[in-house]
């Protein structure tokens, strides 16, 4: 944890900036410490401890900016002398500057006001983690249908602490713990053909972390997909698991990050205030939720979040714009990032994977996606489908070699249905979508 | 800190285990970007530190330190010790023997280098852009140096060092026609000094980034389907990293994890085809002294005339194996412990013709030449890789340009269905990163090739 001692290092080194040619300047010193504990086949395999301690610098000097890091915090007045003259050497950008003071986060002192450090953290020993590590080992399963050949476990915890200062007297604080556990196994079917599948948990605190049970929907998901077949390409109804969903919903909320609205080099340009996707369609930005993974009270600039609309019923509500790029887009400021995006369900609550299947009916489920990559222009993607194909809302076949493609603007006019399944572990909460007529490649 | 000192530590470390290394480092990043015609923001970055690893049978412990006194580095070593409680030794490591190699220098150092003396490449580099078609709207180009200081030494008293410098420029250009919005990126990374900055260069990535916008804009997504696809010289190198290279990295063999897990001397496509993954390449992203392991970069076959014939082996691999280490110990920095990674992965030329027999020989497929990214499953082998542009091919001849497709394979299939492989082979110089958890420089090439039948998507 970052101890006063270093806080009062960071302001000297900001006070040394600034009698040294700096107008105005920010630091960001975090701080992590992480442990793992790796199993292969049942033994572990790899233990690791690491600490981790870095300041980021960015200086604003006669008009001009730079932005700096070092984890080297015993040399700190020779390294901001050297960063100050390297900023001088650019071109002035007279859109860089602070956050203006009312903007900015005020409660966000000691750092836990969101509740996610488990103070328990420092309880837990090297034989505790060996412990979970073993205990959530499935090496040794058996099925009817395959032979396990791997199983890669690893748990890992970490505590890491953050503090955003600026010279207008910001200063935003954010503690966090994580337990993880994920686990990718491989099996064989009787040919000889091999199948993996991955599964994974997380959560802030020790109470609350179970890895109970990965490891078997792990091999649960390997060994479903053994008797792939290639299916005849063509239109489906697409069902994508909320894992899974979190792929698609990425370019969409870059696209409406300030850099590329900026560059014009966004598919949603010119969206705001306009409705572009079906009315199915609303994500907000639910941050301020305590103990919630994902949860942040100010962004990088020290700039105070807000619990805030990004799409309501297809309408696009927000540009993701810093100080920098707002200024220069002649547009009122927001945050630079959406922090915990939450994708609410259509048309009615509490539907899970399945009840959607049934709501569909007919088509491919996607539970993961093979590579794969979209336009960022123009919106346009292609990607590897992994899952099944289904009719009547029951799981037919799996699927082999497909591919699915599209355009983001009129895959999200196309939503079906959304459930209310998004696992709790996830920052970015988005549950089991449908979308209708989709193109898939297939035999 | 003195060698005496070192052998303490180590000693401390590898106690009840078989090896043990410290891999120190001292790296220096500087970057410049140029956005809407200004050079307004830069900076630089230092990363310092020293992992310790230390390894009891096949099993690893790992710890680093950001401070590199002796106390911090026998604090990181009992912690990386602690494996020996979970493991039993079998055994210390051999000795590798070799000479490291030459295969990068800095004529011009970079460290006797200001950075203002770059921002001139950036602007001329955005004038010409610019200058090259009214359809530009937006440019966006980052020139960037790094120079990482390296440091080995084991358990078996080996002490090696490193210097790896790393110049890149990549720009990112939007176009606008009408009220279509197309982009398109290019890069140039090498290991080299600050001789990379060059008029010649500037000209190069100019005329590459502003070459096939027509085709671009014109440019739909194909019907898709299964298809016979040739791909272009240098770029389409990735077929090899995604589809065979990642399976050929022998931790996943080892594990039993990857598709060719039992497949070692036998043919995996036709013959007189070679795969092979470079550490000698002069300058090359991917191209290594040394690997971080201490081992001296080498040539590796993997494939011989068309049998598969090595894995790409760290030192754990190697011995498991019982063969010599093949340098392709790697790892993104002192934080993560070295892991089989490939280099620069390349298919020697063939004698199949040219490119356009290639084309001439297919009566509906596709042309591949530009992409973005791919990704493999290693244990099915099934692999995809995103096509940024191409051209359609009909009765030999190509017709209609096509971009943003993904193509799908499995990895033994489409090596087994390599049809005709041309003599033009290039090693694309572009900024490629290899990503296994951790990210490391690497490059790819081939000369053109033709597969018999990919899975093209499209609408």
């Amino acid at each position: 944890m970052i101890q006063e001692k270093d806080i009062a290092r960071l302001r000297s080194a900001m006070g040394f900036a600034l009698r040294s040619g700096a107008q105005a300047c920010r630091l960001t010193l975090s701080e992590t410490t992480s442990d793992m504990v790796g199993t292969l086949n049942g033994e572990v395999d790899k233990v690791s401890h690491c600490f981790d301690r870095s300041v980021s610098v960015c200086l604003f000097v006669d008009g001009k900016y730079g932005a700096f890091s070092t984890n080297r915090l015993d040399d700190m007045d020779s390294f901001l002398v050297t960063a100050i003259g390297m900023t001088r050497l650019l071109s002035e950008d007279a859109f860089r500057k602070l956050p203006a003071r009312e903007r900015v986060c005020s409660g966000a002192v000691d750092g836990n006001e969101l509740a996610l450090c488990d103070s328990s953290y420092v309880n837990v020993s090297p034989s505790d983690r060996m412990d979970f590590a073993l205990k959530a080992s499935v090496w040794g399963a058996e099925g009817e249908n395959f032979k396990l050949v791997s199983e890669e476990g690893e748990y890992s915890d970490s505590c890491s602490d953050f503090v955003v200062m600026d010279s207008d007297g910001t200063f935003c604080r954010q503690k966090e713990t994580s337990f993880e556990y994920g686990v990718e196994v491989t099996v064989e079917d009787g040919k000889g053909e091999k199948y993996s599948g991955y599964w994974w948990t997380a959560s802030p605190f020790l109470a609350d972390f179970s890895a109970a049970g990965i490891g078997r929907e792990a091999l649960r998901r390997a060994s479903s997909s053994i008797g792939a077949a290639r299916v005849a390409g063509g239109r489906y109804n697409m069902v994508v698991t909320g894992d899974a969903a979190s792929r698609l919903l990425s370019p969409v909320l870059d696209a409406l990050n300030g850099f590329s609205i900026q560059q014009n080099n966004s598919f949603l340009c010119g969206s705001l205030g306009r409705r572009v996707f079906s009315e199915a369609l609303t994500v907000i930005d639910d941050c301020h939720r305590k103990g919630e993974s994902g949860s942040r009270l100010f962004d990088s600039e020290g700039v105070a979040t807000a619990p805030v609309p990004v799409i309501e019923n297809g309408t696009v509500r927000r540009y993701f714009l810093g100080t920098y790029i707002a200024g220069k887009l002649g547009m009122d400021p927001t945050v630079d990032e959406c922090s915990r995006a939450r994708v609410c369900p259509w048309p009615e609550d509490g539907m899970d994977r399945d009840a959607v299947m049934r709501k569909v009916g007919r088509g491919i489920l996607v539970t993961g996606f093979n590579g794969g990559n979209s336009n960022s222009s123009t919106g346009d993607f292609s990607y590897g489908v992994e899952g099944f194909y289904f009719e009547n809302g029951t799981i037919v076949t799996p699927v082999s070699g497909m591919l699915v493609t599209g355009n983001f603007i009129d895959l999200f006019k196309s939503v079906a249905a959304i459930g209310s399944d998004a696992r709790k572990c996830m920052s970015r909460l988005v549950p089991t979508m449908a979308f209708e007529n989709v193109d898939f490649i297939g035999e | 800190m003195s060698l005496s000192e070192l052998r303490a530590v180590v000693a401390q470390a590898v106690k009840g285990g078989d090896f043990c290394d410290l891999f120190f480092e001292d790296t220096r990043y500087t970057s410049l970007t140029l956005r809407d015609g200004a050079v307004s923001s830069g900076g630089f970055h230092r990363d310092y530190g020293c992992g310790v690893r230390v390894l009891c049978g096949e099993k690893t412990g790992y710890a680093y330190t950001e401070s590199v006194d002796y106390n911090s580095l026998l604090t990181a070593a009992r912690a990386a010790g602690s494996i020996c409680a979970a493991a039993s030794p079998v055994g210390p490591f051999k000795a590798c023997g070799m000479t490291p190699g030459a295969y990068y220098s800095q004529q011009k150092d970079w460290g006797l280098c200001s950075p203002s003396e770059f921002t001139g490449v950036l602007l001329s580099l955005d004038d010409k852009i610019r200058k090259g078609d009214s359809r530009v709207t937006a440019v966006i180009a980052q020139f960037s140096y790094s120079l990482s200081e390296i440091m080995i030494y084991n358990s078996l008293d080996e002490l090696s060092s490193d210097l790896r410098p790393m110049a890149s420029l990549a720009v990112s250009v939007v176009f606008r026609k009408g009220d279509r919005i197309e982009n398109k990126s290019v890069s140039r990374s090498f290991m080299c000094g600050a001789e990379f900055v060059s008029g010649n260069l500037v000209a190069e990535m100019a005329s590459d980034a502003l070459k096939g916008v027509d085709a671009m804009f014109e440019a739909s997504q194909p019907k898709g389907g299964n298809m016979s696809v040739v791909m272009g010289a240098g770029a389409s190198g990735i077929l090899l990293h995604e589809a065979m290279g990642h399976a050929f990295e022998a931790d996943f063999n080892r594990k039993g994890q990857s598709v060719f897990s039992d497949r070692m001397g036998s043919r995996v496509c036709k013959r007189g085809l070679n795969i092979v993954d470079d550490a000698t390449l002069p300058s090359a992203r991917g191209s290594l002294n040394v690997d971080d392991e201490g081992v001296p970069g080498q040539k590796t076959y993997m494939v011989t005339d068309g049998v598969l014939t090595s894995y790409l082996h760290d030192r754990i691999s190697a011995r498991y194996y019982s063969v010599a280490p093949t340098g392709n110990g790697r790892r993104e920095s002192f934080r993560y412990e070295p892991l089989p990674r490939m280099r620069n992965t390349y298919m020697e030329n063939g004698s199949d013709g040219t490119v356009e027999d290639l084309i001439g020989s297919v009566g509906r497929g596709i042309f591949v030449d530009e992409f973005a990214n791919g990704q493999v499953k290693i244990g099915e082998g099934d692999f995809t890789f995103y096509v940024k542009s191409g051209f359609l091919i009909e009765n030999g001849r190509l017709t209609r340009p096509v971009k943003d497709v993904n193509i799908i394979g499995n990895g033994p299939q489409a090596l087994s269905d390599i049809r005709a492989v041309a003599s033009d082979l290039a090693v694309s110089p572009g900024a490629w990163v290899c990503g296994k958890g951790q990210s490391v420089p690497v490059s790819c090439g081939i000369p053109s090739v033709l597969i018999g039948n990919l899975t093209v998507g499209g609408r």
